[in-house]
């Protein structure tokens, strides 16, 4: 199988990235050093490629009853301008994607994919289009994405664009770099203050050559996982897959039960979970995925589903899938790593505190 | 990459670095390895007294995205673990061939001869990756 290239493949060469593969995609993971990536973003400002995420754009007078109908957040209820993180789901209730959904005008919302979902996404999208006035289209090919994230992005992007309001957190705003259209959205995954900011290839790559001009440390996706993973944010493919409920993975305030009517509604009432998510930190050990997870009798309860050292912590934390009647009531497992058991503690606050607004 | 190879060293496939004296060989990770692996926050050596075989794994290197094995060079008995490296495994980065991981007093000298010298090992890093 070919791999795909973002159009900024080739300054991330440039600049001497790794590159994996990564969804299909050959993308950079690293560039100098996770490390000085995470703090980076933790403390000054870095830019992220995300241009293989998928972009769907939904037109017309029932664009927002249709955004609506098939996530389980509340899109009709948010205004103009805003954007709602929400679960994609099916009749069942299990998660077919989490994405962000932007109002960007009445009648204009654009959604952001996993680029491992986008065409599973479309397929499924589509199929639920009948009866709705709006058209769904699938512009993924034709966007790019930079994610900006930081305490000093605002401060970095603001002169750069036409024009940019101090926006809300998950605000959405249509302005122009170097007078070419972009959207930018007070939005990310790390927990921190910055931007999403999608535009054409070309766009974006002037953006992000005029970034890297100013100094904007260029950050990998292995620097993303640890910066998602310390906030608690989850990824699909690890604490979200088709076979989970929004529940099973900490979801449910994402879940609007009250709405009159939405895909999934029926499956999702009575609240159904089979485990529960958890926050793990530990004082010696990395835990990594797919480790099991065991209580003081040695029962394996779980699995993590996402690992790693912490860069600001310098301790193991996870995230990991417990059994729901299997959480000890004194918040305290062990995770099994290389057959030897390592006790963790189960905490319920984010592992770092991110300073978005 | 793989620039810094020490000519008094000898190398294996798995990217490790060995110092040979009488019977005993120091073993480290190379600089090759430290940069391909990334910022080193975990290292798990055998306690002194475990009997190592050649090309077997002795353990385990993390980076922050990653945990890698590490491969006995040499078939022998650990005499001694490096313990500057428990609690800083960063100083591998900082000083690869500075830092090393075990000693091992061999039981087959004849296993020497599998390791590379630095030439081989050059060309092995230049052709591989």
């Amino acid at each position: 199988m070919t791999t795909l290239k973002t159009h900024l493949y080739d300054e991330h060469v440039k600049l001497g990235a790794k590159i994996v593969p990564f969804a299909g995609w050959d993308m950079p993971v690293q560039y100098t050093s996770v490390k000085d990536e995470v703090l980076a973003v933790r403390q000054g400002a870095g830019v992220f490629d995300v241009s293989h995420m998928g972009e769907f754009f939904i037109e017309g007078d029932d664009a927002e009853a249709f955004a609506d109908y098939i996530v389980t957040n509340d899109i009709q209820g948010a205004t103009t301008g805003k954007a709602v993180y929400s679960p994609l789901c099916r009749e069942n209730g299990t998660v077919i994607d989490d994405l962000i959904v932007y109002k960007l005008s009445p009648g204009r919302v654009l959604i952001c994919v996993n680029a491992s979902n986008i065409d599973k996404d479309f397929n499924w999208i589509k199929s639920k289009h009948q009866g709705f006035k709006c058209n769904l289209t699938n512009r993924s090919a034709d966007f790019s994405l930079l994610a900006l994230q930081g305490p000093k992005s605002f401060e970095i992007l603001k002169p750069l664009l036409n024009e940019l309001p101090d926006l809300d957190y998950y605000s959405v705003y249509e302005s122009a770099f170097e007078g070419e259209s972009v959207i930018a959205a007070r939005t990310g995954y790390t927990g921190e203050d910055g931007f999403e900011i999608f535009g054409t290839h070309e766009t974006i790559k002037a953006l992000w050559k005029k970034l890297m001009s100013l100094n904007v440390t260029p950050c990998g996706l292995a620097a993303r996982d640890v910066l998602r993973l310390e906030v608690g944010y989850p990824l699909y493919g690890h604490e979200l897959n088709d076979e989970v409920t929004p529940y099973d993975a900490g979801l449910g305030w994402a879940v609007k039960l009250a709405k009159t009517n939405f895909i999934g509604k029926e499956s999702l009432a009575p609240k159904p979970s089979r485990y529960k998510l958890v926050k793990l930190i530990l004082d010696k050990g990395i835990p990594r995925e797919g480790y099991p997870v065991l209580n003081s009798q040695n029962e394996t309860i779980g699995l993590i589903t996402s690992g790693t050292m912490s860069v600001v912590l310098n301790k193991g934390v996870a995230m990991a899938r417990i059994q729901i009647d299997k959480v000890p009531s004194d918040e305290v497992v062990l995770v099994d790593i290389r057959q030897k058991a390592y006790p963790a503690q189960i905490t319920k606050k984010p592992f770092v505190t991110g300073g978005h607004k | 990459m793989a620039t810094n190879i020490p000519g008094n060293l000898k190398y294996t496939k798995e990217h490790e670095w060995t110092l040979i004296e009488g019977d005993t060989v120091t073993v480290g990770i190379t600089d090759f390895a430290q940069s391909a692996l990334g910022d080193i926050v975990f290292l798990e050596v055998p306690e002194i007294g475990t009997n190592l075989k050649s090309g077997s794994t002795f353990g385990v290197v993390e980076s922050i995205k990653s945990v890698s094995d590490l491969y006995s060079p040499v078939s022998g008995e650990v005499v001694a673990r490096n313990a500057d490296l428990e609690g800083s495994p960063e100083k591998i980065n900082e000083d690869a061939y500075g830092s090393w991981l075990i000693k091992v007093k061999i039981n087959d000298a004849a296993e020497l001869n599998n390791l590379m010298t630095a030439e081989q090992y050059q060309e092995f890093c230049n052709s591989s990756h």
